[in-house]
């Protein structure tokens, strides 16, 4: 929709910002940032998923699994975390790849409750089996990346700004080959899988193959950002990634707005930045989120990348241009995407 | 011997709350296409209520569980009709609403009873009934299991055997073509979210003297209720009640002879199982989308 | 000894007649304001073990700064809390702690501990800020900044233990039931190796998912193996309460034991009074007259107990006495330290051989099980329920015992993965 001459100045001046952000902050708001990036990944990884049509349970275990075999590789085989991290994202990989097996013979429904079972399965393991895993404890003391620059000296990764560029530059790598995969020919593939899967079948498509294909890729990433989330914060539990953690990733990609590529990251962005905000309310907390999440529903279907066509619709109302009737823009179906 | 028979007891119990439960959630899902996240906190109300009515109203105990479940039947219509039917061409929008429901139930919970230790819902029956020597069922949970029993019965004649009834199977099995029929599918829904919650209320407040009453004790029972759906077969009623007993049979002698842990880690691979084998569920026949 | 109960009860006192003495130096000198901070779980499911210890300090504080607030050094301070909700997670528990320490400037920060804990321990070294636990697992010589100044989980359990063996020497066949987490494995440790010293043998152990709802299953399993002893290991208040009732209901007749039996009042109204009666546990009612002995360390845990129930009424639980009570021992600290900085505090608590801990004179211990002195050790109450109310029978002595069966304890604790050394 926006002209793609804007796009890029703006993607530049969004760099600068995010460049410049660590030195406005206060020092707990530095390591909310290395979250919230981690996080970003997550969701956006996710939506390569839902480009498919599949919602999965199990994409926070998968990130849970990158974060586990990320620091026992680091902790216990003596792995280089610079190595350790992309092994841990690649066994999330391998782990969705033996996973498609049987969940993509489901689709749907089917398949949000089969990759659920799935995802507790494995998370109870983590729990259950003391060894490796630390049992409900988890693992502790896993170490920080370590590197060496000519002239510099050792980088104190371990500290929130160091650590914080490093997260930077991993995410905006990993955003940049996720959009260009959503828009290169086996992304358009996966999108036409989710909307006319038998027409693509009948062209000589193998769904089951991109549907897997996505999973796989996805579940790489959110591996990768487990790895990036316990080396900083040392630690990784089976509580981290646990259902209620999804829950969350569900709510963020879905009030972002699923149609857009940035509508999950928005999502993540705004409802977490909103929660911290709420901060003063203690326990009051969850009930004030509870209420966001339903008026974006009731009132945005399309999530919250809908709300600059509700405001432009509703000044043109204003101005007394005959306006479309609210929703009809962007339809109120989640699953009618409309992509640029 | 005994111990193979308190477990068949202490799993017959189990497998009729999980009924009420999972039948809810199948009812809802099957009419609504929408899954219910809240539906644990649907039954944490009624837990909530029945503590509040009886024990600190001291109402009758039967009193206070029709109460309270005549309560979560209203809180359910109420969320058809704000929460779901603007939502019916959108379930993952209905999921984030129920979710953001569960949030503020949650909360409610907190503030109406604060937190820390369970909600105190002494036995309105006491002592238990010796089945054999070395067998034993509370009276507490006799009486549940019996109106647990009796509501399923009542539920089902009412889905088989009244007009309504056959007009809600029909919406669950084709919307559109119900619709045509010149069904009401605003009404039907309405009728289903209704039952559901009522029966999940009335799962909560059954199980308050018995069970850990507190903000998030919905959490548990909804994941073992998926499984049963799951199981059962997703529109499948019958099927559910089915899974329900055989799930609640097999977590209670894998937990008494073994592990809990192990038997919950079990019962979500046979689900998956399940799914590869026959992805509509063991009763099931409705095929997905 | 450079403190005595007298300090401390000028500090902490909460009466009109203590208070008047502090009054009036307040107007000469310069009252400043001394932030605590309270990092625990506030929300969600964990937050039964932050919340009653939120609301038992503000009871602490309030009651403090009504008497004039406490004088360190020259200074006069009234007390501020300044909490935050780490949900249980390690991430938030860090920023929680950064936020603390560096924003709202908290000279000494309480935790739960547990999981959120290692997410912390960098920084808390880093910064050279002193932090107490509730869980001594946490323990290890890379903390040494962090005390477990209160509650040593689970080593006191074996007081009960002691006392059960010495007043039913003919209970012999004991059964273990635990909750799968970090508060269950270690204290099925110290009940086996506390029962191995009373020549008491386990017959069984069940280990259970915390997620449990129905414990039907779990009470038939172990009362197959006919014990005289049912102990509760440390499962939490409302797990007890329900195995308690499936106990009754299967008709259980032998001695219980447990760690927590906070609401022990409704598990007599479920069962009887005859079923809990000589139910043994480790944590007094804070109206039992023999908290009022000398060597108490605690501002009148009667009144504390009262002006509780009725701020917030029933959700009064262990930890709504123990983050107070670390508030009051750091206070201890601070006098004697004439200073709020955290290091000199800490110096000025290790310093001393023997510290005062709620329950009386105690010791830095704990090389042998984390590696680092950094719990405090001595008296701790068996709590026995008579006629349907719980009453302290006896302080039991820990260091005592542990001189005693030292090796067993390390034996079990090694059994169990639970030695510092052994932790993933």
């Amino acid at each position: 929709m926006k002209p793609a001459r804007l796009a890029v100045p703006a993607l530049f001046a969004l760099a600068v910002f995010m460049v410049a952000l660590p030195f406005g902050l206060k020092l707990h708001q530095q390591d909310f940032m290395i979250s919230l990036l981690v996080w970003v990944l997550v969701v956006s990884s996710y939506r390569l998923m839902a480009l498919t049509g599949e919602y999965s349970l199990v994409h926070v275990v998968l990130m849970g699994a990158g974060a586990y075999s990320s620091a026992l590789l680091a902790k216990l085989a003596g792995f280089s975390v610079w190595l350790a991290m992309p092994c841990g994202a690649l066994v999330a990989a391998g782990l969705a790849a033996v996973l498609s097996f049987p969940l993509f013979r489901m689709s749907g429904f089917y398949f949000l409750i089969g990759s659920f079972a799935a995802g507790e399965a494995i998370r109870l393991s983590w729990t259950y089996f003391t060894v490796p895993f630390g049992g409900p404890k988890g693992i502790k003391l896993i170490p920080s990346p370590e590197l060496t620059l000519p002239g510099l000296g050792p980088i104190a990764f371990y500290e929130p700004i160091p650590y914080y560029y490093l997260t930077l530059i991993v995410v905006g790598i990993s955003l940049f080959v996720l959009y260009r995969l959503e828009n290169s020919r086996v992304g358009l593939t996966m999108n036409a899988i989710h909307w006319r899967a038998p027409l693509a079948e009948s062209v000589g498509v193998d769904t089951w193959r991109y549907r897997a294909l996505a999973f796989v890729i996805a579940s790489f990433f959110a591996g990768l950002a487990g790895a990036l989330f316990c080396h900083y914060y040392g630690t990784a539990n089976p509580v981290q990634f646990d259902v209620a953690a999804m829950v969350y990733v569900l709510i963020w990609v879905i009030v972002g707005g699923v149609s857009r590529f940035s509508g999950p990251i928005v999502g993540v962005v705004v409802l977490s930045v909103l929660n911290e905000l709420f901060r003063e309310a203690e326990q009051w907390r969850p009930l004030i989120y509870g209420c966001i999440l339903i008026a974006v529903m009731l009132y945005l279907p399309d999530g919250l990348i809908g709300l600059p066509a509700r405001i432009r619709d509703w000044i043109e109302a204003r101005r007394g241009v005959a306006a479309l009737p609210a929703g009809a823009e962007e339809p109120a179906d989640f699953s009618s995407s409309k992509r640029h | 011997m005994e111990i193979i028979l308190q477990t068949c007891v202490n799993a017959l119990v189990a497998s009729a709350f999980f009924a009420l439960m999972a039948v809810g959630l199948v009812l809802i899902f099957g009419v609504m296409g929408i899954i219910n996240f809240a539906h644990g906190e649907l039954y944490m109300v009624g837990a909530y209520l029945v503590w509040y009515f009886y024990s600190s109203q001291g109402w009758p105990f039967l009193v206070a569980v029709l109460v309270a479940s005549l309560i979560v039947t209203v809180i359910g219509l109420l969320m058809e009709r704000t929460l779901f039917r603007p939502m019916r061409d959108n379930p993952l929008g209905g999921l984030i609403n129920s979710i953001g429901l569960l949030f503020i139930l949650q909360v409610l919970a907190v503030q109406v009873g604060g937190v820390g230790l369970m909600k105190n819902v002494p036995p309105a029956y006491r002592g238990s009934l010796d089945l054999l020597p070395g067998v034993a069922i509370g009276n507490q949970r006799l009486v549940a299991l019996v109106i647990a029993a009796a509501l399923l019965v009542c539920v089902w004649y009412f889905l088989t055997r009244t007009k309504v009834g056959w007009a809600l199977r029909a919406v669950a099995q084709d919307r559109d073509a119900a619709a045509l029929q010149g069904i009401n599918i605003d009404r039907i829904s309405m009728l289903a979210m209704g039952l559901g919650a009522g029966m999940a209320g009335m799962a909560g407040a059954l199980i308050a003297p018995l069970a850990r009453v507190e903000p998030y004790m919905g959490h548990g029972v909804i994941i073992t209720a998926f499984i049963v759906t799951i199981v059962g077969g997703i529109g499948s009623l019958s099927g559910a009640v089915l899974a329900a007993v055989l799930y609640a049979f097999f977590h209670t002698f894998v937990t008494t002879y073994w592990n809990g842990t192990i038997a919950t880690m079990m019962g979500l691979l046979i689900m998956l199982v399940v799914l590869i084998v026959k992805p509509t569920g063991i009763m099931g026949t409705r095929v997905s989308e | 000894m450079g403190i005595t109960r007298r300090d401390l009860l000028t500090a902490t006192a909460g009466t009109a007649v203590l208070g008047s003495s502090v009054i009036p130096r307040i107007a000469f000198g310069e009252t400043k304001t001394l932030k605590i901070g309270f990092l625990a779980p506030l929300t969600g499911e964990v937050s039964a073990w932050g919340l009653p210890g939120l609301y038992g300090c503000e009871v602490l504080v309030k009651n403090i700064n009504a008497a004039g607030g406490v004088k360190i050094g020259d200074d006069t301070y009234t007390l501020e809390l300044a909490s935050f909700d780490d949900e249980y997670l390690p991430d938030k528990a860090l920023q929680g702690f950064k936020k603390l320490v560096s924003e709202e400037g908290a000279k000494f920060v309480m935790m739960l501990g547990g999981d959120p804990w290692p997410g912390v321990q960098r920084f808390a070294n880093q910064s050279k800020m002193l932090a107490t636990t509730l869980l001594p697992s946490d323990l290890s010589p890379d903390t040494p900044y962090l005390l477990a100044p209160c509650e040593v989980h689970p080593i006191y359990n074996v007081t009960g233990v002691e006392y059960l063996a010495r007043t039913f020497p003919d209970a012999k066949r004991a059964v273990i039931c635990a909750q799968n987490d970090s508060l269950g494995i270690p204290s099925v440790a110290t009940y086996e190796a506390a029962f191995e010293a009373a020549g008491i043998e386990v017959v069984d152990v069940n280990i259970f998912d915390p997620a449990t709802t129905d414990f039907a299953p779990l009470v038939t399993s172990l009362l197959a193996k006919k014990p005289d002893i049912f102990c509760y290991d440390t499962a939490y208040a409302d797990f007890v309460n329900l195995i308690a009732q499936q106990l009754h209901v299967q008709g259980y007749k032998g001695l219980q034991i447990s760690c927590t039996c906070d609401n022990y009042p409704q598990i007599v109204e479920k069962t009887s009074k005859e079923f809990m009666e000589g139910f043994i546990f480790q944590f007094p009612d804070f109206d039992d007259p023999k908290l009022n002995e000398p060597f108490i360390n605690f501002p009148e845990p009667n009144k504390f107990f009262a002006d509780y129930n009725a701020a917030h009424p029933g959700t009064w639980t262990a930890v709504s006495w123990e983050y107070p009570s670390i508030i009051v021992q750091w206070i201890a600290g601070a006098k004697l330290a004439g200073s709020i900085e955290p290091m000199q505090v800490l110096e000025a608590m290790k310093s001393k051989p023997s510290w005062p801990h709620i329950f009386g004179e105690a010791e830095w211990w704990g090389q042998d099980l984390w590696g680092i002195n950094n719990a405090l050790v001595g008296k701790w109450p068996v709590v026995v329920i008579r006629d349907g109310k719980a009453v302290i029978a006896e302080y039991g002595d820990i260091p005592a015992w542990w001189a005693k069966n030292k090796d067993l304890m390390i034996k079990h604790m090694r059994n169990r993965k639970q030695m510092w050394d052994q932790r993933a």
